[in-house]
């Protein structure tokens, strides 16, 4: 123990001595880390917040939607429509307890002088609100749930000071498209800024605003009864969908998306680990980058030093203190980049964690746990072990008249 | 009789160079008697260094034995011979070889770092070694901040960390003027006398070999006189 220290200061002198090579080398290794550090806890930050969204679901909805998932534009930008045969078809399908249809469109809402183009949620409110509290984890920040029929706004909770220049209050009065409404509740965030950015109204005013025919919609959630199983309601509710189709148009393809909020965390769940799988690709290119250059490093300084090796084999060193005086140098020098890189990466994380409150695209937060550090520092010291492997055992295993005879 | 310190037993020593073979050594036979002071003499490129490196266990012969208190070198790991070599046996060479990263103490001290010795002892072993070369002053001195001399006495208390049996010294005084040389010599003199340890120096240097008790001459990688009687003489100058 007492000689592990003595090589430690032997191992710290020479660091310094060459400190801008030093620098540079644990540079290497700090980019690596810092990469690895920041991307990883922003994805897995990413991770638990869709996790989070999905599990606010509930685990008991459908989702019915024209048109194809996997192409989500096509799907949002097609007009299609649940006309009021499919909606019907849904709902005396067995297994569905209640249907709540909703629509969305973009409409211009004036506040004051002001006019700006917001998203507008229609939903029927008499069955609506029960739903959503549970199972979407809407709750009022301040207010009340409007009353069917009237004319009362529910904003997100960026509406009150995100949208229009001036604050929007409780009572606030909202022009869409020459009618008044009054705002009578805020939203709690409920975790994406186009949720948070809504305004929300029953379905039968909107579709007094929009023209919509009454009785469609563009979506439906559907809640499933208790003890019915989710995935075999979801493929009743296809065929039906598709039978009813068939009936009314004569066609049998139908185009519909009936999704299982498991399905959708499913969904999330592929494409994060795809995500992930390619972050810590890189990030562990960016790290063997590192480690070649704790290895170069180590095999110059070995070159260099080949002398003061020579003397210290002629002074009693055996072959395993030059290689640990050798893997202590490599060692630090992977482990001070570790620091940097994880001190770094975790403020990268944290300020797009505060950029993202301040001015939301959508939350997140950054996961940096202590796990990720340890990981982060043990990794980085690891990979200064590995690379300086080869140098040292080069050193240790130069013969001492060699060594001294070497640049003489 | 005391065991022999270093006993060379026909040591012969070929060099390969590219195509060229080089016989440095040619059957080499030498005796270090315990508390002799050895002075190896010859002209350069006569081998002397070779038969330094040698006699300081740093090399291995290409045919004969080399024996380091009676044990042949060549049936030890490399291991146990750096520990033998670090406990039996201190080093004064000509370009001083510190390191450079550390400073006169810690250089002192590095020997007992190897043979396991504590930080305490270390630390009061290496600051009397100092002392005795009279540089107390100059301890955390790193080696760049010393002068020529006071490098060589630093590397001097060095070579006694461990309380060798012998030192080996090879042109200790070659990069020193006259009379920094001098001190030196004295110093390892002093050290010979006081402390009654076996000393071999390499030198091409007649007034090094003033000081010795025994002058082996070597020439073509071969002894041609070994100046055992010759003792008296020079000594009594």
């Amino acid at each position: 123990m007492e000689q592990i220290k003595e090589y430690f200061h032997i191992a710290v002198r020479s660091i310094k001595t060459r400190s801008l090579r030093s620098w540079l080398t644990i540079l290497g290794i700090v980019i690596g880390v810092f990469l690895i550090i920041s991307l990883l806890s922003l994805s897995e930050g990413i991770k638990q917040t869709i996790n989070q969204q999905l599990r606010s679901l509930g685990g008991e909805m459908i989702f019915v939607m024209p048109g194809d998932i996997s192409n989500i534009m096509a799907m949002f930008t097609s007009g299609t429509k649940l006309e009021k045969e499919d909606i019907e078809a849904i709902e005396r399908t067995r297994g569905v307890e209640t249907v709540l249809t909703m629509s969305y469109q973009s409409l211009v809402a004036r506040h004051g002088d002001e006019g700006k183009t917001v998203f507008m949620s229609g939903l029927s409110w008499e069955k609506g609100i029960e739903i959503m509290e549970k199972f979407q984890g809407w709750s009022l920040k301040e207010g009340e749930w409007p009353t069917p029929g009237k004319r009362e706004l529910v904003i997100g909770s960026q509406v009150e000071t995100e949208v229009f220049e001036k604050p929007v209050k409780m009572g606030s009065e909202i022009i869409i498209k020459g009618r008044r409404f009054k705002v009578v509740g805020i939203l709690n965030s409920l975790g994406s800024k186009q949720d948070d950015s809504s305004f929300y109204l029953d379905l039968s005013l909107y579709q007094d605003l929009t023209g919509e025919k009454r009785g469609t919609a563009q979506m439906a959630m559907v809640k499933v009864k208790d003890g019915s199983d989710v995935n075999k309601v979801a493929e009743d509710i296809k065929e039906n969908l598709l039978e009813t189709r068939k009936r009314r148009v004569g066609t049998d393809v139908a185009d519909f998306s009936v999704i299982t909020s498991e399905k959708m965390g499913d969904i999330a769940g592929s494409i994060m680990a795809v995500i992930q799988f390619a972050i810590v690709a890189f990030a562990g290119i960016a790290i063997i980058v590192g480690g070649i250059g704790i290895m170069n490093t180590m095999f110059t300084s070995v070159r260099e030093r080949t002398r003061e090796i020579g003397i210290m084999k002629a002074i009693g060193a055996k072959n395993s203190a030059v290689l640990t005086i050798f893997l202590i140098e490599a060692g630090i020098i992977g482990f001070l980049g570790g620091i940097g890189g994880t001190f770094l990466g975790t403020v990268l994380a944290k300020s797009i964690e505060m950029y993202g409150q301040v001015h939301p695209l959508f939350y997140f937060s950054a996961s940096i746990t202590p796990g990720l550090i340890i990981f982060g520092l043990v990794f980085s010291f690891v990979v200064g072990c590995l690379a300086g492997f080869f140098p040292a055992r080069q050193a240790a295993k130069l013969r001492p008249v060699e060594a001294l005879r070497r640049y003489e | 009789m005391p065991t022999l310190v270093i006993k060379l037993e026909n040591v012969w020593k070929v060099y390969q160079l590219g195509k060229v073979e080089l016989t440095a050594l040619k059957g080499i036979n030498l005796e270090v008697t315990p508390g002799a002071f050895v002075t190896i003499m010859g002209p350069s490129g006569s081998g002397k260094s070779t038969l330094l490196n040698m006699i300081g266990c740093l090399d291995v012969p290409t045919k004969g034995k080399v024996f380091l208190k009676g044990k042949d070198i060549s049936q030890l790991s490399e291991t146990q011979l750096s520990q033998l070599r670090g406990k039996t046996i201190g080093f004064v060479f000509q370009e001083f070889n510190l390191l450079p990263n550390l400073d006169a103490l810690e250089n002192v001290a590095l020997p007992m770092v190897f043979q396991g010795a504590s930080l305490e002892e270390r630390i009061k072993k290496a600051k009397e070694l100092l002392a005795s070369v009279g540089l107390e002053e100059r301890i955390y001195h790193q080696p760049a901040e010393l002068s020529g001399g006071e490098r060589q006495r630093v590397a001097l208390a060095r070579a006694f960390a461990n309380d060798p049996e012998v030192v080996i010294a090879d042109e200790p005084t070659g990069n020193l003027d006259s009379t920094t040389g001098k001190k030196i010599m004295e110093v390892l003199t002093d050290f010979h006398k006081r402390e009654g340890k076996t000393i071999v120096v390499v030198t091409h240097d007649p007034n090094i070999a003033s000081y010795s008790e025994e002058v082996v001459n070597i020439k073509d990688g071969q002894i041609i006189v070994n100046h055992r009687e010759a003792a008296q003489v020079l000594w009594s100058k």
